[in-house]
Formats: structure tokens, C-alpha cells, sequence
């Protein structure tokens, strides 16, 4: 496989898969169903592939794939990934086949349109994440909400039609205000005549901006005349642009008290839809906040990094009791998401390296802990079709195999040490605490962390614990094989992750880098030269001319501008697992002090 | 005034622009001929043959926007890429129509010849109509496609709503018509000329200088001229027929309505204003028409906003879009003195000012923005044609949104292609609409008019919520009690279908018509 075609096998092969689902005959659900699994497989492989070939400590963006594409606007197909985007490949392409699994026999309409809608689905999700330009981003990004609506309006249970129409319009309502700030970017971004919607240009193009807006900002006259357009711009609307790109991504996340959708969907989907909700398309939220609106916006993003902040926690404590509150168990689970997401924008607006490694961590660790909790719980429901604490009791007498998994994951979920979920939230904490956020931000968040194992040891007493008290629950058969198969790989990753983190962190470690000197660029007492932020992609290839099928151009190797990179990666290589090391590692470039925190 | 009869000498090249109008003529004639020489009263031929008509003009249109810019018929019209793309468009929309309109006409037994010969001669003087290049000229192929869409408006005469909309579209058509011709003759009392190129430029440039005593003259034409072009485009403050006569005539008709006539008009109003403009004190011409698009984007929307008929909703949203393309326009406008406000990069030495570049893309724009909506706005209508039932026409809740409700389970080729029509007048990618806007809004601003942008930008935004809730309904609201199954005609499943296609795919790949269109630049009199 070329290297620069990888990507294009891996955003692509799913929806291969479907043309040739589409082809199957209706009834024929069972080979329907091998061959989506089949697809999923292959497209895992292709994931694990394009995550083995990303070298951390090379350029920002591997496996970049570019071609022309509509040369009036400006806008190419542009593919290529950094460290976030590839791992987060990586967890998407673990679910796909998880999902397959996991919906076996519990899909039994419209069993060929449900394939087809995970297939697109996965398509969907898998471009928006290495999407190099922003109008395929949003393409994909608004791509991701047709199947998923679907999924949760003809497959959901009794109430599905509310629930996808809310997941509907709270997205779209989002993403349609984004496209407003995007064309506004577009056009702040380039003179007339080189505009375009490539990240590189976007990015880059403000960047003049960014300092002279910081510096307007800095002196509070009020005005920033003699600025440049960029800059004028920013300084003027950039609040307003980052609030709207803010408030797509913070929908997506969600982040309170844009929320309610959340428990509506997660409660009414079927357990694939669950399992993607929470694993993949949450994690949309948050990267876009990585990506797009906080790099492009980051003055603005400083500006109200508390109240992103504050926002946080009160999603991570709000979420938190708003589980200890439930009755049914799968609202749990969603409420559940709202907190844990919170550390995810907690650890992002920390602006610091650990605040923003432990926020990346937690995306994965929430995908894998919550997308399993989602399957585990959409196995007792197959069996039993009742959501409340209260249909159920004594479990593990019944079904002891079943309780030991569902133990695990909610260790996981509650941040055992040695489990993945310790790994992210420790993280989170100690950014913020670092943070120049002031004392209740981590504090409240440490709480958090106290509720969530009430909550979840209380959910796992009352089910799985205490006497038979119902005869149908002493019925219930244990897991079979398949749904085994379906575990297994989510009990390793959560022990892998959580046992030797530094292979994942060492991925991330660039992106989180400059993620940090993105946010911070400009900020006053911070020197972070322009070279360090600088997106720096392959070039637009000439007109007519065949795409270079070669890996990335020398000249992108000879601009490496992280030679620290070089030496982390050499080292991780060399080391043991060093035990979060990496994040102790000096940053490139000078930080401001953390603000006094008791004024 | 030389009074001697001298016969004007006509080369065969002369004839080159009005061959597609030639063509939908002939087409119109063979239509109404074959009425005599029916023998067993089907008519089933007569949709494929206008379609086939419009189609070869169309094509003959496309070949002829590559033909250099000249002037031909002694002055009377020009073949230039604009006019020809006009002919192509108007061709087009009329091939769609019809085949919108056989099943349309099938399921209501009024299969009559006239209807389609109707619609064709109306297409031939939308296509002359964007040729035209002498102000007497204009107005006789100005009233041929409006005699045609009245009557075409009345068509269903039994029908409750037809006569008063035809009724309405006449009278107000009418009086528009005798704004403008009231305008033409006035700017003919100041200049003595009819044409519309040097001859009357300098002719202006006289009657401007000062002393002359003619400004008030030439001022008072411009605003009649403009507002008689506003009526024909629908700009608000002169869009009060719009609904009304939308709602009241058959859908095919509607849809024809909506995207030919409307491009024809704009193609004439900026031929007529590129000389006119060019004398007459630009911040003038400016002010009117940023004013008109203004109006027009904001009114438009929102008066589309509490719209529960949907067939009123997109008479509505025909006119918010009028207002994006009078935005271009207004750009094409914009006065140099504005632009020391901005960067003198956008002005160039010529009489009107905006460099010859930015023209260019605005030309493009606002002809491939003419495309996009010709596709979607036939698409849309065409859907509610495709849906509609006589029975409910008395009880006037043909076009509610509640028949649309469910529609994506009872046919879900046809609730797809709807939400793609939403999706594209709501602008969102990657339809045409998107492209379009974008063009649009991309020429508006390298010209200067941030704030006008803006404001379109943030109009058309609040736009999406009537588009999508169209699309909300189709696809989240359950299947009302005794919904019968809308009949299938394979025409109106046709037309959607190549709307629908060309929707996406002008959206996705638009390169090689943005391309042809590039050509369009290349405007006569520039």
C-alpha cells in the first residue's frame, strides 16, 4: 500500500464495503451481517496501519494525501493526520467491528439499511477526523448526523423519533452557526485571489493577526487600528467567530448546558448507536475545540478560558449528580458522558502540556470505557428489555462472567489506578491545578472524580450484587462467545491503556505540543516564535500535474521545526515504560507563568 | 436624422444569438401545428418535443457563449457570453418544466397544445430578452415572455386560484411593463437614442454635463427604469405579486416563473444599467441598488419565515434570492468613491470603476448562481407538483407542510431529492446553492460591500430554518391519517431526478462549468 494512499483507503473502505452490501439481498441478514463485520475488519486493519505509520517527532501531519478539487473557492481534497487524529482513527476503527458485533442478533429489521448506516457512518466520522481541509471537514461533519439520525430514529426504542429530532436540530443548529464563522475566516484569512479552505492557509493566514489582536487586547484602548485586515478582524469579531465555532463543538460535546440532547439519544438508540455516540462522535466535539476553534481563535479562547472552564466543572459535578440521581441505567451511563467530557474541556482549557495530554487521553479512555459500558449494558438488555436499577439484582449469581467484565469497564469508568481512565483524569487534574485556572476549577473537578465512583459502584451493587430478588434475572444466561469476542478487546485496551500509556502518549505528545503553543501563540510573556505554530502541509499540486505518489516531500522533512520531537521519540524507544514521562518533558518554547491564583 | 430607407445587409452571423430562440419558436409552432392534425386526441408527444426543443437550444445557446463579444443586428442585440448563458439557462428550465408539466397536466385531463407552445415562446423571449440591446427591443421581448406567463399563469381557469393570479400577475405586469417603458422614454427624450451602447453613452455624457439641463431627466428614467425591473425580478419593495401569483399558478408554470423569467430579467437590467450606470452619477446607481438587494435579502427571508404553504414559502425564498443576486449586482456597481474606504486594488480605470478581475468573478457568480437556483427552485417546485392533488385545491391546503409530513416513507427518492433542494436554497454544502452563495458572496466582499455581505450572509442563515423544516417534516413527522400515494408520472420522476443529480454533482465538481462561465466576463460594452 502507498503510504499516501493509506488514508484514502482508510476514510474510503467502509463505503466500498456498503456498495457491496447493497448488492445483497434483503433476507440474507446473515451474510449481511459477515460481511459488514468483514469490512470493519479490513477497515480496522487499515486504521492500525495508518497508526503504525505515523512516526511521532516527523511533521505535523503524516500520510498527507492532496488533490485539486475546486480551484474557484479554493478548496482541495486534503487528507493527513497528526497525533490526535491518529489515535482517534485507531479507537474508531477498533469499534467498527465491536459495533457489528455487539448488534448481532439484537438488530433484526431492516437488518441491510442498519449495515449500511454503520458502514457511511464510519466513513463519515473517519474524514472528518483527518480532514486537512475545512470545508471537507464540514461536509464530513454534517455527513456523520444522516446515519446517526438514523440509527436513533428506526432502530431507537419507544421514544426515538423525539430523541433523534433533538440530536438532530441541536447539531445541525451548531454547525450551521460554524459555517457562518468558517466563511467569515475564509474571508478574513487570504486576500483576494489566494483564498482558500485549507487548514494551512486558514491557520496560517491569521496568524499575523493573532499577535497584533493579542497586542489590541493587551493594551484596552478599545481599538486596534493600524492592524492589519486579519488582524482588525480579530480583534473586533474574533470573540464572535470563536463563540460561534465554539458553540457547534460545544453541542457536539456536550458540554452544559448544551447537554440535553445527550440522555435522550443515548437512552433511545440502539446499542450501536450508543456505543458510536459515546465513542467517536462526542470526541467530534473536542476535536474540533483541538483543531479548529481554539488555534484559530486563540485570543479570544484565553479571553474566556474561564468560562469554558467553569463550564466544565459545572458539567463534570452537574453530570456527576445528576447520575447519582437515576433510576434507569442507561441515562446513567449518558450523564455519566457529560461528566467525563468535562474533564476532556477541563484538561483542553487548562493550556497546559499535562492539562492537554490528559484532555486528549480521557477522548480515547472515554471512548473505550462508555462505548463498552453502552455493549455491556445492551447485552442485559437484550436479555431482559428493562433499563431500571430496580429490574434487576444479583447478577453475578446468575451471570458471573458478565459482572467480572462489567467490573472491569466500570473500574475503567471510574478511574482506577491501572486502568486507562486513571491515566486521563490524574492528568486533567494536575493541568488544571498547574493552570493559571484559579483553585475551585480543580478542586470541584476532583470531586467530580469522588462522585463518579459513588455513582457507578452504586449502580454495580444494586445490579449485580445483593440477593436474586427477581426469578427472571436467575434465568439469565451468561455471555456467549460472540458477545466475549465483543468484550475481550475492550478489557485489554482498558488494561493496555491504562498499563503502559506511553506507546499512546508518545503519539500525542507532538499534537499536544502544538496544541499548546497554538493556544498559547501570542499570549503576553509567552515567546513562541511563528516558525512553531506554523501549519505546515504538502503544497497543492500543480494543475494537471499526477499526484507524486511519494510519502511526504523532503522539503516538509527539512522544515521539521521540533527538533526535541526527535529526542522524546529516541528516547521513548529506548526507555521502559517510563510512567507518564513524556508530559515532564520541558516544551519547546517558553510559557507564561501560571496568574496568581488567590489575588 | 437621415430619414432615407436604407436596407440593413444581414450576414448569417447576425443570426447566431437568435437561434436558440429561433429554435423553442419553430418547437412552439410544430407544438400548436400538430393540435390540427391530432387523430386520436393524445397528445403525449407534445411534452417530449418541447423538451427536445429547449434541449437543442440549449445546446446551440452553450456553443454560442463561446463566441466572441460582438454587436449584431445593426445594434439591436449582441451575442456575448452573458446573453448566450441567459439563453442556455432559460432553455433549460423550460425543458425541465415541461416535463414537469406532462404529468401535471395528464393527472388534471388539461392536456391542451397551447400550454406547451406557451411555455416555449415565453422561453424565446426570455432568451431574446437577454440579448437585447436597444431599449425598444427590450420591452417588445420583455412583453412576449410576460403574454405568455400570464396566460400560462390562468392556464387552469376553472381552478379557484389561477384567474385571480393571473388576474394580479396582469395588472401589476402591465403597469411594471408601463413603469419601464414610461423610464426607456424619458432616457430616450434626454439622449435621442434607443441603443444601448457608445452611442448612448456619449449621448448621456451630454445630457449629464452640467447646464444641460437634462439631469433630472436622465435620474427620473434610471429610477423608473429600475423600478420596473425590480417588479420583473421581484425586489422588495415591489415583490407584492410574487406570492400571490406563485401560489395561483399551476406548479410547472411556477417553477418556470421563478427561475427563467427571473434570469432573464436580471441579465437585462444589467445590460441596460451597465450604460445607463456608466453616466449617471454612480453612488446613485449604487445607493439604489444596495438598497433594493438590501431590502430584498432581509424581506425575503423573513417573510418566509412563518410560511406553513410551502409553495408560498418558496415564492418567498425566490425572493430572498433575488436578493443575493441584486447584491452582486450592486457590486457590480460599486462606485470608486467607495473604495478608497477600503483597497484601491478593486478599482480600475474604466468608467465604472471595478477592476476588470472582479467583474469578471461577479459575472460568473451571478450567472452560475442563475444555474444553481434554475435546478433547484424547478426541483422544488416540481416536488409539490409531483405531490399535489386536485381535490384539496378547494379546501386550500394543497401545499400545506403537513402533506409533505412522512413523505420520506412513502417515497423516499422524492423526500431525498427535496431535502436536497432545501439543503441547497438554504446554502449549505456541498450543494450548488453553497457554491453559488459563495461566489456570490465572495465577489460582494473582494468589492468592498462587507457589510452588505454580512448582513446576506447572516439573512441567508436565518433562511435555513423554513428550509429545514421542510425537510424536518418529510423525514420526522409521521405519515397523516389517509394520506393517499401521490400518483407517479416516469416525467416528474425524470425532471427530479436530473435536478436532484445536477444539485449535487454542480456542487461537488462545479470545475468545468465555472470554467465555461469564467468566459462570461467577457461582456459586452466592458
Amino acid at each position: 500500500v502507498n503510504e499516501s494512499n493509506l488514508l484514502n483507503l482508510v476514510v474510503w473502505s467502509p463505503v466500498a464495503v456498503a456498495a457491496l452490501v447493497a448488492f445483497l439481498p434483503k433476507g440474507e441478514a446473515a451474510q449481511i451481517r459477515v460481511a459488514t463485520l468483514f469490512g470493519m475488519l479490513v477497515n480496522f486493519g487499515l486504521c492500525v496501519a495508518a497508526f503504525a505509520a505515523f512516526t511521532p517527532g516527523a511533521s505535523e501531519f503524516q500520510l498527507e494525501y492532496r488533490v485539486r478539487w475546486i480551484d474557484e473557492i479554493g478548496t482541495s481534497y486534503h487528507l493527513g493526520m497528526d497525533g490526535l487524529a491518529a489515535t482517534l482513527v485507531l479507537l474508531t476503527g477498533i469499534l467498527g467491528p465491536l459495533v457489528v458485533l455487539a448488534s448481532w442478533t439484537f438488530i433484526t429489521e431492516r437488518v441491510k439499511e442498519f449495515h449500511l448506516a454503520l458502514l457511511i457512518l464510519q466513513t463519515a466520522m473517519l474524514g472528518a477526523l483527518v480532514s486537512l481541509d475545512v470545508l471537507l471537514f464540514y461536509i464530513f461533519f454534517e455527513a456523520m448526523l444522516v446515519p446517526m439520525y438514523l440509527l436513533i430514529g428506526v432502530w431507537g426504542s419507544e421514544e426515538r423519533q423525539m430523541a433523534a429530532t433533538k440530536f438532530f436540530l441541536y447539531t445541525l443548529v451548531g454547525s450551521l452557526v460554524m459555517l457562518v464563522a468558517l466563511l467569515a475566516v475564509y474571508f478574513i484569512a487570504a486576500p483576494a485571489g489566494s483564498r482558500s479552505f485549507d487548514y494551512s492557509t486558514l491557520y496560517n493566514g491569521l496568524l499575523a493577526g493573532q499577535r497584533e489582536a493579542a497586542n489590541c487586547v493587551a493594551a484596552a484602548t478599545g481599538h486596534c487600528n493600524g492592524a492589519s485586515v486579519a488582524g482588525g478582524a480579530l480583534f473586533r469579531y474574533g470573540p464572535w467567530l470563536f463563540a460561534a465555532f465554539a458553540l457547534a463543538f460545544a453541542i457536539k460535546v456536550p458540554m452544559w448546558p448544551l447537554h440535553t440532547w445527550l440522555p435522550d439519544a443515548h437512552v433511545q438508540a440502539p446499542v450501536a448507536g450508543s456505543m458510536i455516540l459515546a465513542g467517536v462522535m462526542l470526541k467530534m466535539g473536542t476535536f474540533g475545540f483541538w483543531r479548529f476553534a481554539i488555534p484559530l481563535f486563540p485570543v479570544a479562547a484565553r479571553g474566556h478560558q474561564k468560562l469554558f472552564a467553569g463550564l466544565a466543572v459545572i458539567g463534570i459535578v452537574y453530570g456527576a449528580l445528576m447520575c447519582l440521581a437515576q433510576r434507569d441505567i442507561k441515562k446513567l451511563i449518558a450523564y455519566s458522558s457529560v461528566s467525563h467530557l468535562g474533564y476532556c474541556m477541563l484538561g483542553m482549557m487548562a493550556f497546559t502540556a499535562e492539562g492537554a495530554t490528559g484532555s486528549a487521553y480521557q477522548m480515547l479512555n472515554h471512548g473505550v470505557s462508555t462505548g463498552a459500558l453502552f455493549m455491556l449494558f445492551g447485552m442485559l438488555y437484550e436479555r431482559r428489555h428493562a433499563r431500571l436499577m430496580s429490574d434487576y439484582g444479583g447478577l453475578s449469581k446468575s451471570m458471573p462472567v458478565f459482572a467480572a467484565m462489567f467490573l472491569i469497564i466500570t473500574f475503567s469508568s471510574v478511574a482506577v489506578p491501572g486502568t486507562n481512565g486513571f491515566v486521563g483524569e490524574f492528568l486533567v487534574l494536575l493541568g488544571t491545578f498547574k493552570s493559571g485556572l484559579p483553585w475551585w476549577a480543580g478542586v470541584f473537578a476532583t470531586s467530580g472524580v469522588i462522585f463518579g465512583a459513588a455513582y457507578m459502584l452504586w449502580m454495580v451493587q444494586r445490579v449485580f450484587f445483593g440477593p436474586l430478588t427477581r426469578p427472571e434475572n436467575a434465568a439469565l444466561v451468561d455471555m456467549n462467545r460472540r458477545e466475549l469476542a465483543a468484550t475481550i478487546p475492550f478489557i485489554v485496551l482498558v488494561l493496555v491503556m491504562g498499563l503502559k500509556p506511553q506507546p499512546i502518549l508518545d503519539v500525542l505528545a507532538p499534537s499536544t505540543d502544538k496544541f499548546i503553543a497554538r493556544s498559547m501563540y501570542a499570549a503576553q510573556g509567552a515567546e513562541i516564535p511563528e516558525a512553531a505554530v506554523q501549519v505546515v502541509v504538502k503544497p497543492l499540486p500543480p494543475k494537471g500535474a499526477v499526484q507524486p505518489m511519494a510519502a511526504p516531500p523532503p522539503a516538509a522533512a527539512a522544515q521539521d521545526l521540533r527538533p526535541v520531537d526527535a529526542a522524546v521519540a529516541a528516547r521513548a524507544q529506548r526507555l521502559a515504560p517510563g510512567f507518564l514521562t513524556p508530559v515532564a518533558r520541558p516544551l519547546p518554547f517558553a510559557l507564561p507563568a501560571p496568574a496568581e491564583k488567590n489575588p | 436624422v437621415n430619414t432615407a430607407l436604407t436596407i440593413p445587409t444581414f450576414t448569417a452571423a447576425d443570426f447566431l444569438p437568435v437561434m436558440p430562440a429561433a429554435i423553442l419558436t419553430i418547437g412552439a409552432i410544430i407544438v400548436l401545428l400538430s393540435e390540427v392534425f391530432l387523430s386520436n386526441k393524445s397528445r403525449a408527444h407534445q411534452a417530449p418535443l418541447s423538451v427536445i426543443t429547449a434541449l437543442i437550444a440549449m445546446v446551440v445557446a452553450v456553443e454560442n457563449a463561446f463566441e466572441p463579444a460582438r454587436e449584431v443586428l445593426q445594434g439591436f442585440a449582441v451575442l456575448d457570453p452573458l446573453g448566450s448563458w441567459n439563453s442556455a439557462l432559460v432553455s433549460l428550465a423550460a425543458a425541465l418544466a415541461s416535463l414537469l408539466a406532462a404529468g401535471f397536466l395528464k393527472h388534471r385531463n388539461a392536456e391542451r397544445g397551447e400550454f406547451y407552445a406557451l411555455m416555449l415562446f415565453g422561453a424565446a423571449g426570455m432568451s431574446l430578452l437577454g440579448l437585447s440591446s436597444e431599449l425598444i427591443t427590450l420591452f417588445i421581448n420583455l412583453e412576449v415572455l410576460s403574454v405568455a406567463t400570464y396566460a400560462l399563469t390562468a392556464y387552469l381557469r376553472r381552478g379557484p386560484r389561477s384567474a385571480e393570479a393571473g388576474f394580479k400577475y396582469f395588472i401589476l405586469g402591465a403597469f411594471s411593463a408601463s413603469v419601464l417603458v414610461y423610464g426607456a422614454a424619458l432616457l430616450y427624450g434626454a439622449t435621442g437614442t434607443t441603443k444601448l451602447n457608445a452611442e448612448m453613452v456619449s449621448a448621456l455624457t451630454t445630457a449629464m454635463a452640467p447646464g444641460s439641463g437634462k439631469q433630472m431627466l436622465v435620474y427620473c428614467a434610471f429610477l423608473l427604469l429600475a423600478m420596473g425591473f425590480a417588479f420583473k425580478v421581484a425586489a422588495v419593495p415591489f415583490h407584492m405579486w410574487t406570492p400571490d401569483v406563485y401560489e395561483g399558478a399551476p406548479t410547472p408554470v411556477t417553477a418556470l416563473m421563478s427561475a427563467a423569467v427571473k434570469a432573464a430579467a436580471f441579465v437585462a437590467m444589467v445590460r441596460t444599467f451597465l450604460f445607463v450606470g456608466k453616466v449617471v452619477t454612480p453612488e446613485v446607481v449604487f445607493a439604489v441598488l444596495a438598497a433594493l438587494a438590501a431590502l430584498t435579502m432581509v424581506a425575503g427571508n423573513l417573510m418566509a419565515l412563518p410560511q406553513r404553504n410551502v409553495k408560498r414559502m418558496l415564492a418567498y425564498s425566490s425572493i430572498a434570492h433575488a436578493g443575493y443576486l441584486l447584491l452582486a449586482v450592486a457590486a457590480l456597481f460599486v462606485p470608486a468613491s467607495m473604495a478608497n474606504n477600503h483597497d484601491v486594488s478593486i478599482m480600475s480605470a474604466s468608467p465604472l470603476g471595478l477592476a476588470p478581475n472582479l467583474a469578471a468573478d461577479l459575472y460568473k457568480g451571478i450567472l452560475f448562481y442563475l444555474l444553481g437556483y434554475t435546478v433547484t427552485a424547478i426541483g422544488a417546485f416540481g416536488t409539490l407538483s409531483a405531490i399535489e392533488r386536485r381535490e384539496d385545491e378547494t379546501r386550500g391546503s394543497t401545499w400545506d407542510l403537513d402533506r409533505l409530513s412522512g413523505l420520506a416513507q412513502r417515497k423516499p427518492f422524492w423526500a431525498a431529492a427535496m431535502a436536497a433542494f432545501m439543503l441547497s436554497l438554504g446554502g449549505i454544502p456541498p450543494t450548488v446553492g453553497f457554491m453559488g452563495k459563495l461566489l456570490i458572496f465572495r465577489g460582494a466582499v473582494d468589492a468592498g460591500l462587507l457589510g452588505l455581505s454580512l448582513l446576506g450572509i447572516l439573512a441567508s442563515a436565518a433562511g435555513v430554518y423554513y428550509y429545514l423544516r421542510v425537510v424536518v417534516y418529510m423525514y420526522m413527522r409521521p405519515v397523516p391519517e389517509g394520506a393517499q400515494e401521490p400518483a407517479r408520472f416516469w416525467t416528474t420522476e425524470l425532471a427530479l431526478g436530473t435536478s436532484a443529480v445536477l444539485v449535487v454533482v454542480l456542487g461537488i465538481a462545479p470545475g468545468t462549468i465555472t470554467e465555461w462561465l469564467s468566459r462570461a466576463g467577457m461582456v459586452f460594452g466592458r
